[in-house]
């Protein structure tokens, strides 16, 4: 029944918090005054060990900073036959990293994974209505929140981009007839 | 694989959080209902604050703190009412007043035409089970004796109303976000993101739906009024703003607004227009058609698009039972809530059977 009690603690909690949000890509242009209200925008979760944030297929809205713990996360392989290999592992995540935010863009957009706190973990989440709030009550912040948004999720893209183009080549590779010098 | 021990304590925490997240809104609830005047304050201060958040965002917008924000359109609210009343309500008071006087004579004119109206169709009424004029006389002493009995009870509480709301008001503006966002905490974390969607999307529809209404009320009370004053029909001011605050119930709204005019109309001749009782009918009629005429062709689909889409006969009944419920308030809050079920239903039904896809 901790969570009652949350607020006790919360000039600690909220340095750390503080200092999550001002390291993070997304929010590095904001002043300290933009910082302090993007700070009651924003909402501290806690997880523990097992718990999932989200699952793949589910509706999402936002994304998640972690702020101390790990993430790890995981995708469904269609063609596994036993729940224990249906789960890839993907990779984990450790304290300031951010994941989800492609759910701010998306209208009703689906989780492409699972995302499992493996220790007691504490996550700041930041969701479409606290993004719109801030572009309806300060819209230079917002802007400049939703521009490095759309930087993150441009490098995303390009990355996902050069990964396919190699993967494809390594079909390319693997299909090609054997060369003459080999036989 | 998670532990079952793990297991069981997220399972009890979402236990907790859900009970304690139930628990508080049901005893908010409760509180509102058990506390006398509370419904009605927490409804007109909701309004208020729907009608005053756009205000409130472009002030912030403008670089004024919130409290700043939030206190100018309060004071400028205060002094318009002010104004408005200093203006409209020697008018209408003027109007009332004429209006009692001559309420008996309305009352002795109807029942002349009830009267008339039973001698000449006799023949497809039963006329010795029924008597028009007698039901009316006997109606009107009803509801005149009701409303005498009841009026000191709903002055007082009126005022205690319309004190409370703006009060009520200016906190919602004010620190509204933060409450929610304690509010929300209590969620449990796996229906943490759907929750907060929720509030959002109910809130939006909410806002747009009330501020909708409140300006197609303005409208339709605007062209009532125009019309009835070209006409030089007596009681323009009094008939309009009754006009606009019953366009607020849908559907059966409007009809509630003309029939008080429509009733003069049958038996008083005091337009300026020298026309026979039929053309003024036809005129007064034809002022409130037009007024509906123009809700529906342009300011429906202009304005009110925003409505959340729910049948007809499903309004008719939300209508119904919030009638039952809480008479006029019940009536005009019953679509908004209807539309909240229905929003809620939609994204809880989502949720459970996404993983169904």
């Amino acid at each position: 029944m901790n969570f009652i009690w949350d607020n006790i603690f919360r000039r600690a909690a909220d340095q750390t918090i503080q200092s999550v949000l001002r390291e993070n890509l997304l929010f590095r242009d904001l002043t300290d005054s933009e910082l302090r209200f993007l700070e009651r925008c924003v909402h501290v979760r806690h997880y523990h060990a097992g718990e999932s944030v989200f699952r793949q297929g589910e509706v999402g809205v936002g994304m998640y900073l972690v702020v101390k713990g790990r993430i790890e996360i995981y995708v469904l392989d269609p063609t596994a036959t036993s729940d224990e290999s249906r789960e890839i592992y993907i990779t984990q995540l450790l304290s300031n990293d951010f994941f989800g935010e492609l759910s701010l863009v998306e209208e009703n957009g689906r989780r492409s994974a699972t995302a499992v706190a493996r220790e007691e973990t504490t996550l700041i989440g930041f969701f479409k209505p606290d993004l719109m709030e801030i572009l309806a009550r300060r819209p230079a912040m917002g802007t400049r929140v939703t521009l490095r948004l759309a930087e993150v999720l441009g490098r995303r893209l390009k990355e996902t981009t050069d990964k396919v183009s190699e993967l494809r080549r390594v079909l390319k590779d693997l299909r090609a007839p054997p060369s003459q010098d080999a036989t | 694989m998670i532990n079952p021990r793990a297991a069981f304590i997220i399972r009890r925490e979402r236990r907790w959080r859900l009970a304690s997240f139930i628990a508080i809104l049901a005893l908010s609830f409760i509180l509102i209902l058990a506390i006398k005047g509370m419904l009605a304050s927490c409804v007109l201060a909701f309004v208020i604050a729907y009608l005053f958040a756009p205000v409130v965002d472009f002030l912030e917008r403008r670089g004024l703190p919130r409290g700043t924000a939030t206190m100018i359109p309060f004071m400028v609210g205060a002094i318009g009412v002010g104004v408005g009343l200093a203006i409209v309500l020697p008018l209408v008071m003027d109007q009332l007043r004429v209006l009692a006087q001559r309420l008996p004579q309305y009352q002795a004119d109807l029942s002349a035409l009830l009267a008339s109206i039973e001698t000449n169709y006799r023949i497809y009424l039963n006329a010795g089970q029924l008597n028009l004029t007698h039901e009316l006389n006997l109606w009107i002493a009803t509801k005149t004796s009701t409303i005498s009995v009841a009026l000191p009870a709903f002055v007082s509480q009126s005022f205690t109303v319309l004190l409370l709301a703006p009060f009520f008001a200016f906190f919602m503006l004010q620190d509204g976000n933060a409450i929610a966002r304690s509010l929300l905490s209590f969620v449990p974390n796996h229906m943490f993101e759907i929750t907060l969607n929720l509030r959002h999307q109910i809130n939006d529809q909410l806002g747009g739906f009330i501020r909708a209404r409140f300006f197609e009320a303005a409208i339709v009370g605007a062209v009532v009024w125009i019309g009835l004053q070209v006409l030089g029909f007596p009681y323009a001011t009094v008939l309009a703003l009754f006009a606009a605050a019953t366009n607020l119930i849908p559907y059966i709204g409007p009809i509630i607004g003309a029939v008080p005019a429509v009733l003069i109309a049958l038996v008083s001749q005091e337009t300026s227009v020298d026309t026979s009782p039929t053309v003024t009918l036809l005129f007064v009629t034809s002022v409130y058609f037009v007024a509906q005429l123009i809700d529906i062709l342009f300011v429906i689909p202009l304005v009110v698009a925003k409505i959340v889409d729910l049948h007809p006969v499903t309004v008719v009944v939300m209508i119904i039972a919030g009638a039952e419920v809480a008479g006029i308030l019940g009536m005009m809050i019953s679509v908004p809530v209807a539309s909240a079920c229905k929003l809620t239903f939609n994204a809880l039904y989502s949720h459970l059977t996404s993983f169904r896809d």
